[in-house]
């Protein structure tokens, strides 16, 4: 074991660890906003475009992330979209995100009583009104336990940008080892790293849970 | 945009990922089952009285789940050599799989055993079965069928995690898919045809865990 040599790398793994969380960012953020986007429209308006978005979701759903970011990586230029490894590794994981999102939007819906939607549309509010005013502010508690641990995965997930040759802390960690040699310290100060992240985040989502199964 | 598609370097290629399908499934079908016994045998320490053992387990159980398969993976092939052991692809990759699924599964178990009603442990031992016959014959049979949904969720994520056993040389389908389009560079086609393969290997999954999960409850 050669624990200097990681003391000498760690600003360099921890310049990796920020761009993982700037890649995290940019995904939460753009696969939330579109996930709750398609999550609701499954549930208001036609029921075409509602069994089509579920069809998109389902099937995004059961291929694997890795699949996903060579897809958009190596397949898209193809057909002739070029596109750098950051935004390929950025959409390719928001895709992943939308899916998985739209899922916890669809689990915290359905789980409230059906009363809530009867009642709101007797007393004369439309489906979206009743959506936005009467459904979405009590799901939303529902959804932020399931939703935290999504981010908790994606975090861990960013990782797989690295075999593209994303810049990000796994990235950084392989660059380490190519020039010390000293994959197990490196490897396992980066797991540590990961888990400082990741550790506060789940456990926030478990105790958010209990709080809400509390009658 | 002046694209011609050729599905038939998918027809060419389709032996070759059929083959590497093969291997996902017994990669996943390996890790599974090791990963099932080990998630149990977790759980089941987590109810020990004292604070040590089950404090261990929380610790296994927090340090795989919070940190990234992939590295975890790095580590068992590319780390551990340097200590001395030597695992092939296949030994490190499967293991890494099963640390990683394990403490999934230990969660949900442990989640299932508490989710017994106390009752259930006083009536089984008023009847005088023995604290090991209780927890053999009437606690885990019903942690098990209260875990079998979220058991169920983790294999299928099992199944979609083995494609990172490619990274490190194993020949499964996501290692055949990136073999093949690497080398007729007709990547649009072999990815999508690959990620037609995981959906129907994920359908196949599912609808033999509902059924399986439907006999479950009739027998009951």
């Amino acid at each position: 074991m050669n624990w200097s040599v990681v003391v000498e790398n760690l600003s360099y793994l921890l310049r990796g660890a920020v761009s993982t969380l700037a890649i995290s960012a940019g995904v939460v953020i753009l696969g939330t906003a579109a996930g709750v986007l398609c999550g609701l429209l499954r549930f208001v308006v036609w029921k075409w475009l509602g069994a089509g978005i579920t069809g998109v979701i389902e099937f995004v759903r059961a291929i694997p992330l890795l699949l996903q970011i060579f897809f958009v990586f190596f397949g898209l230029p193809a057909l002739g979209l070029k596109i750098a490894s950051f935004p390929a590794v950025v959409l390719a994981m928001s895709l992943w995100m939308l899916a998985n999102t739209a899922e916890v939007v669809r689990g915290g819906i359905q789980s409230l009583p059906r009363g809530q939607f009867e009642a709101a549309s007797s007393i004369g509010l439309s489906t979206v009104q009743a959506m936005r005013h009467v459904i979405f502010p009590q799901a939303i508690r529902r959804m932020l336990p399931p939703f935290v641990g999504l981010c908790t995965i994606l975090i861990k997930d960013t990782s797989l940008a690295a075999i593209i040759g994303v810049f990000e802390l796994t990235r950084a960690a392989q660059e380490t080892i190519e020039r010390t040699f000293r994959s197990f310290e490196i490897y396992l100060v980066t797991a540590a790293i990961y888990f400082v992240i990741c550790f506060p985040l789940t456990q926030f989502s478990q105790r958010a849970e209990a709080w809400l199964q509390r009658p | 945009m002046a694209y011609t598609f050729d599905w038939g370097a998918v027809w060419q290629g389709l032996p070759y990922l059929l083959r590497g399908a093969g291997l996902t499934i017994f990669i996943s079908a390996v890790a599974m089952l090791f990963a099932l016994a080990l998630g149990m045998i977790l759980a089941a320490l987590t109810q020990v009285p004292g604070r040590l053992v089950p404090g261990l387990v929380r610790a296994y159980v927090e340090v795989f789940r919070n940190t990234p398969l992939l590295i975890q993976i790095f580590i068992v092939y590319f780390g551990l050599p340097q200590l001395g052991l030597r695992l092939s692809p296949f030994g490190s990759g499967t293991s890494a799989l099963v640390l990683y699924a394990s403490a999934y599964n230990a969660e949900v178990f442990r989640a299932g055993l508490e989710a017994v009603p106390w009752g259930q442990h006083e009536a089984a031992l008023s009847t005088g079965l023995s604290p090991f016959q209780t927890f053999r014959y009437v606690i885990i049979p019903q942690a098990l069928r209260i875990s079998f949904p979220a058991l169920g969720n983790n294999l299928v994520s099992l199944v979609k995690n083995s494609s990172l056993v490619s990274i490190i040389g194993m020949v499964d389908l996501m290692f055949v898919a990136n073999d093949i389009s690497f080398n007729n560079f007709r990547t649009f086609e072999i990815y999508g045809a690959t990620a037609v393969l995981y959906v129907i290997l994920v359908l196949m999954l599912t609808r033999l865990l509902s059924v399986t999960e439907r006999r479950m409850l009739r027998s009951q």
